[in-house]
């Protein structure tokens, strides 16, 4: 089993592409005869996944690892932890999950990236889902304290209201930049094209 | 009749010979045509001597033995050596090759299928089987026999993104029409199980409406799942079976799946007590069907369609209000599913903790952005395609002397001497 892909990507932190070049190690060791046995890297799949949030896939690796990995490896049953509280939605229970999980240096180092990336994707969904929102409800969802929690969102623009101990939340406005190519143009032809015969 | 060795080996030389230049192998094709018998005869003998070719150079010959080895059952012990022989095949084989002898190459692949399977290690097969459907289909319109067998391996082996590449190609040929019905049906509960419910609509579609003379036990599954999947979807379902459906689907669907319209009326009520009560009812026929999961899902998507409904009516509405309407424990319950919603992008609101309150909003989509502009593009460009393709179709069956016949029948008695033409023109567009 050639392992380099693998190596590699986890040595450039190229986090995202983990998942992609497990699967498919997995399926070309599985043609040729190498089975689903103790000695694969589940914790590392398994984190792979949760990293590009797709937690349904995860979902079907943990159902394949076989039972005398999930008693004896707790790095891996720590790993699918994260993605169990991803899975049901407890926001603040992923924090806890990533505090106490405790594995190989690389793998700690994997999941100290993912839950800076977590993080940000939980600023992002409060951005968009609140107009104010309690201290103490935004230091669960950005797993920080309530000091830390104020410093980080007033950063971004935020006011609080210290009497009621509420944030107010200021939305972005999103720019992007929208440009049209001429190519457009030459679909648009042929559209008319087409439609006339 | 026993075979001596050279007899053997002069089947292995022809084949070592001849499998260079085309004309070559045309020969070779034929000649191994009619050793088959030879071959399969005393299999056993043939199997060594495939340590003398090479799968990528002498693929058909390769085949041929191949084929005839593994054919009949396999004895326990050597089934891991067919799987892995078969799958090194399937990779190194040529292409051009392997296409002259469809049949079996089929047949080894679906051999490949059952050993897996009776080794209790799907996962083996995936990716061999997605690379022999590669190389058996004319294109990737085609849907060949295989299809369906890679859907089940993922399927087993629960390796379910990897059934996706196969079941995003369009497909306007078909080998088999079974195939198609299990195609259909096996790639809806894969998608099911990746939650792409519109996806999985689709295919489970395409097969209650397939043509078919008798009732299909794969359309009546695939029903029974489309109904689910519809009210999990779009939170509702549509009862009537499409007029392009065949007259036995028309007929007789609807006396295969009571149970499941029954869960449908009962969800269209909003209430999700009878919805439980009817579960809890029918609970032994969806487990016996293996849709008891999708049946939970059906429950949990009812709060989720009765939110949606809620923004119909009010601008804003009360945390506690919403979980009054909707028959949720507390108002944290109803702050938490409205903020799961608005994470999957199922509704567009805004939570006001400091008053309690929701806020509904406008779909912000403009339809105005580049993004949109590529997805309406691709839509079209699909469509372009698709409408070249029936125009094609349609000129091919206005040819067909077949229909020609039977329209020239049917037209006869209606019309006057004058008017009689046996030969409808061709049509011109």
């Amino acid at each position: 089993m050639d392992y380099t892909a693998l190596t590699e990507a986890m040595t450039s932190k190229s986090y995202d592409k983990v998942a992609e070049i497990c699967n498919d190690l997995l399926l070309q060791g599985a043609a040729e005869g190498f089975a689903y046995n103790e000695d694969w890297p589940f914790a590392i799949h398994l984190l792979g996944l949760i990293y590009i949030d797709d937690i349904n896939s995860a979902r079907f690796v943990w159902k394949n690892v076989p039972r005398v990995v999930k008693e004896n490896r707790p790095e891996v049953s720590a790993a699918w932890k994260i993605g169990q509280r991803l899975w049901t939605r407890d926001y603040a229970g992923v924090y806890e999950a990533i505090r106490e999980f405790n594995g190989s240096p690389e793998a700690q180092a994997f999941v100290d990236s993912f839950s800076e990336v977590y993080t940000k994707r939980m600023f992002q969904l409060l951005l968009s889902a609140y107009s104010t929102i309690s201290i103490q409800d935004t230091a669960l969802f950005l797993g920080m304290n309530e000091e830390d929690a104020t410093n980080y969102v007033l950063q971004h623009g935020w006011n609080v209201d210290p009497a009621s101990a509420i944030f107010t939340v200021k939305k972005h406005a999103i720019i992007t930049e929208q440009k049209l190519d001429p190519s457009k143009l030459q679909r648009l032809t042929e559209y008319v094209f087409h439609l006339e015969h | 009749m026993n075979l001596n060795m050279s007899s053997g080996e002069s089947i292995v030389a022809q084949i070592q010979g001849l499998s260079t230049s085309p004309r070559d192998i045309s020969q070779l094709h034929a000649f191994l045509k009619q050793s088959d018998d030879l071959i399969r005869s005393d299999s056993t003998r043939f199997a060594p001597l495939l340590t003398l070719l090479d799968p990528s150079i002498h693929s058909l010959g390769f085949l041929y033995i191949l084929d005839a080895c593994t054919s009949g059952p396999t004895p326990k012990e050597q089934a891991n050596e067919h799987v892995c022989t078969i799958a090194r095949f399937v990779k190194a084989c040529s292409t051009e090759q392997i296409r002259m002898a469809p049949e079996k190459f089929v047949s080894i692949c679906k051999k490949l299928k059952d050993q897996v399977m009776f080794l209790a290690a799907p996962i083996r097969g995936i990716a061999p089987m997605l690379t022999a459907i590669r190389k058996l289909q004319s294109s990737t319109e085609h849907l060949t026999t295989l299809h369906p067998d890679f859907l089940l391996l993922c399927l087993s082996a629960k390796c379910y993104k990897n059934g996706l590449s196969i079941l995003e190609d369009d497909i306007y040929e078909v080998d088999q029409p079974r195939d198609f019905l299990l195609y259909g049906y096996y790639g809806g509960m894969i998608c099911i199980g990746l939650k792409r419910f519109r996806k999985a609509m689709e295919l489970l579609h395409h097969v209650v409406t397939a043509p078919m003379s008798n009732m299909s036990a794969i359309a009546v599954e695939a029903y029974k799942k489309y109904i689910l999947v519809s009210l999990i979807h779009l939170g509702q379902f549509n009862a009537s079976v499409p007029k392009y459906a065949s007259t036995v689907a028309q007929r007789n669907l609807k006396n295969f799946t009571q149970p499941y319209l029954e869960l449908a009326v009962s969800y269209g009520t909003g209430k999700v007590a009878e919805l439980e009560a009817c579960i809890r009812q029918h609970r032994e026929r969806f487990q016996n069907d293996n849709n008891f999961g999708l049946a939970r899902q059906v429950v949990s998507s009812i709060y989720k369609r009765n939110i949606q409904r809620l923004t119909q009516t009010y601008l804003t509405l009360s945390l506690e209000g919403i979980a009054n309407s909707v028959q949720l424990n507390s108002p944290r319950e109803a702050e938490m599913h409205v903020l799961q919603m608005i994470q999957d992008g199922e509704i567009h609101a805004t939570i006001n903790q400091k008053d309690g309150m929701v806020r509904f909003l406008e779909d912000p989509e403009q339809y105005k952005s580049c993004a949109m502009i590529e997805r309406i593009d691709s839509s079209i460009e699909r469509m372009m395609t698709l409408s070249k393709k029936l125009t094609a179709t349609d000129e091919l069956m206005s040819c067909d002397p077949a229909y020609l016949s039977r329209v020239g029948k049917e037209r006869a008695p209606r019309l006057d001497f004058d008017d009689y033409d046996p030969v409808p023109q061709k049509f011109s567009m």
